[in-house]
């Protein structure tokens, strides 16, 4: 190899570092919003106050306790509420987003099919029933239930594989392969629904069902944090790989690339980063699916950016959704799911509608 | 390259009416009992060499040994060869009707698809004993169909072709560059380099996949069908940009054709594939006659060879009469 010269022609342009500001500020702007308003009742000027105040915000007692769970120093009470209720809830919202988003990204390459999700190889249908499997079973594994809803995920993910495999997958073999877990484990979920004889626990699986970001503070960030950005560090160096998977299979295995292994270890990486977004948050619906669409039609297909840009849109858009969530019907709080779902659907169908070509399927 | 007395090529294969005799003869290997001919000496092969049918040996940049070769999915055996040689530093086609397993037999060659039987042989080294990466760099391969790819620029195409040489971290070097500029300007598509894909013409689009290609600096280049689909102007840009490459870089070239006329004056070897067995093989004066036109592609064609080979195909024939 001769010497490195600069990459090519630089993939981060203009039009990407707009972008990324864009969902920068509007993180931060709907991040305010929603550390702003609340039961307990702040002004604005209060509330930047506390968030910026600097005996917290450079106090590294104050970051163990948040990371690490130990004894907070002492707070005012505004500032209690902003910093460990308000404020966290804000960081898993910016977490789950960016998994999700990578994780949809992913998906989308390794299945070159643009209508894939985090959630189409079985992912959401396996953790689903784990979850619900865990609150009306197994009531006493309750305090697993992040670790539970992963592994539930990852099981499903790899029954499809092993169902998809007949020397070596097919990305049309793994989307079939993931419709039909899909289809039964929704159908062990609806059955286990008869068992639940408390109608709290059915609420509180319906929340993990249509995902939740309610509650979340955090202890959430912490059981998070690592594992996102393990995902979210190898899924950006994985970019390229997924460039040349783009290519086609053949192209890509021509070229030398080992594509059983790079598809497999993606889709691990996927599965994890999907997993990180159903342990804190519960399944999102469509957000792993549009996220990618977006950044796509704004800064182009190019993996190496759109990685990037999910990893900044998708904050962007979940903090967002959230705020809607729990602000928009004023005393009631809904699931960030039903306002993903409810915004995502129909901004897909326009995009079905003015792309005549969408994915292969 | 020394083509020997057209003549004796075309008459000992015209007259061999059968053409599973044909096969046999032209591909009797160390195995005396199938050495009943007379000429049998002439068609003794070694591993890394071939000798055509005047006795001139040549050295093999890829061999295949007893290839079987079927479909994971499907229980037929498609190709079925005891012995096949792509000549070092020569352009060898492959001819057959569809169905012949000329795709097939590529794809073994380029290890996409591992031999049921047998074993491929890259300059004496069994295929399967490169890594992936490894085999990249001294073989490309150009498939059929390339799937669709829309959005990016013919330049970011041909930096694909350059993904064996760089590791899991590394940016583009010096050499990548090189690389790249030289592909595209053989592939003459300069002027295209910021186009995106999807804009381009059926024929612009080949040959910008063959820039990656060649960017790829391989010596040993496997294309499939590179042609087809192509208007005229198109196919003569491929075929010429090939034979540059095999001219001035010496690279090994084994492509299908599918227009036999069009391989004939373009190869220096030919390899006819007719259901999955090889019927000859061998410089096309030698090889292409009215009988394996006939045998092969079940046209009635006369067949010229002054002053360069030509054919002209007159009708189908029958199935009966084949």
């Amino acid at each position: 190899m001769g010497p490195i010269v600069r990459d090519r022609d630089g993939w981060v342009t203009r039009p990407l570092l707009l972008f990324c500001l864009t969902s920068t500020l509007i993180t931060i702007v709907a991040g305010f919003v929603q550390v702003n308003f609340g039961t307990y009742s702040m002004t604005t000027l209060e509330v930047a106050r506390a968030v910026t105040e600097p005996t917290i915000l450079f106090n590294l007692d104050a970051w163990t306790g948040f990371l690490f769970g130990t004894e907070l120093p002492e707070m005012e009470p505004g500032e209690l509420i902003v910093w460990t209720i308000r404020l966290p809830r804000v960081f898993v919202a910016i977490i789950a987003g960016a998994t999700l988003a990578v994780s949809g990204a992913i998906f989308q390459a390794v299945t070159r099919n643009e209508l894939a999700s985090p959630f189409i190889l079985g992912v959401s249908a396996g953790a689903g029933f784990a979850v619900l499997a865990t609150l009306v079973v197994f009531s006493g594994l309750a305090p697993f239930l992040p670790f539970i809803a992963a592994i539930g995920g990852t099981v499903a993910f790899l029954i499809v594989y092993v169902i998809a495999w007949k020397n070596g997958t097919s990305p049309v073999r793994l989307v079939l392969a993931g419709v039909i877990v899909n289809m039964v484990f929704q159908s062990l979920q609806q059955g286990l629904f008869f068992f639940a004889d408390d109608l709290g626990i059915v609420q509180t699986a319906i929340s993990w069902l249509t995902g939740s970001l309610t509650g979340t503070g955090w202890p959430e960030v912490r059981i998070a944090i690592l594992p996102a950005t393990l995902a979210i560090a190898i899924a950006l160096a994985g970019s390229r790989q997924l460039n040349l998977l783009l290519l086609g299979e053949q192209t890509a295995r021509s070229l030398g690339m080992r594509i059983e292994l790079v598809r497999f270890l993606l889709s691990a990486v996927a599965i994890l980063a999907a997993s990180v977004a159903i342990s804190v948050a519960g399944i999102v619906s469509f957000f792993g699916l549009v996220v990618p669409h977006i950044v796509r039609n704004t800064i182009g297909g190019d993996y190496r950016q759109l990685m990037i840009g999910c990893l900044f849109a998708g904050p962007a858009l979940m903090v967002t959704a959230d705020v809607g969530a729990r602000l928009a019907l004023g005393g009631t709080q809904m699931p960030v799911g039903v306002v993903t779902g409810l915004i995502g659907g129909p901004y897909f169908l326009y995009l079905m509608r003015k792309q005549r070509s969408m994915g292969e399927l | 390259m020394n083509r020997g007395n057209a003549n004796d090529g075309r008459t000992a294969t015209s007259e061999s009416t059968d053409a599973q005799a044909a096969n046999d003869r032209s591909t009797t290997s160390t195995d005396p009992n199938s050495m009943q001919d007379g000429s049998s000496g002439e068609y003794e092969r070694t591993r890394e060499q071939a000798i055509d049918e005047d006795g001139v040996v040549v050295d093999s940049a890829l061999a295949g040994d007893r290839l079987e070769l079927s479909y994971p999915t499907a229980e037929e055996t498609i190709v079925d060869c005891e012995r096949l040689d792509i000549p070092e530093g020569e352009v060898t086609a492959l001819v057959g009707p569809n169905g012949s397993g000329k795709s097939t037999l590529l794809k073994a060659l380029s290890s996409h698809l591992e031999p049921e039987e047998g074993v491929v042989r890259l300059r004496g080294d069994e295929l399967q004993s490169f890594g992936q990466k490894e085999l990249a760099r001294k073989l490309g391969l150009l498939s059929q169909e390339n799937d669709p790819v829309g959005s990016i620029t013919v330049e970011d195409l041909a930096y694909y072709g350059r993904y064996p040489h760089r590791g899991f971290f590394e940016g583009i070097s010096a050499e990548d560059r090189e690389a790249v500029d030289r592909a595209i300007d053989l592939a003459g598509v300069d002027h295209l380099r910021d186009t995106e894909l999807g804009q381009l013409s059926g024929g612009q689009k080949q040959l910008a996949w063959i820039a990656m290609v060649l960017a790829q600096d391989t010596d040993i280049l496997l294309l499939d069908e590179p042609t087809t689909f192509l208007d005229l102007h198109h196919q003569f840009r491929v075929l010429e940009t090939v034979r540059q490459l095999n001219e001035q870089k010496d690279v090994t070239v084994a492509v299908v054709l599918h227009d036999i006329s069009q391989a004939a004056r373009f190869a220096d070897y030919l390899i006819a594939l007719h259901d999955g067995v090889l019927y000859d093989w061998g410089p096309p004066e030698e090889i292409v006659t009215e009988q394996l036109l006939a045998d092969v592609f079940g046209v009635e064609a006369s067949v010229q060879y002054d002053p360069e080979i030509q054919i002209l195909p007159k009708r189908a024939l029958s199935e009966r009469r084949r």
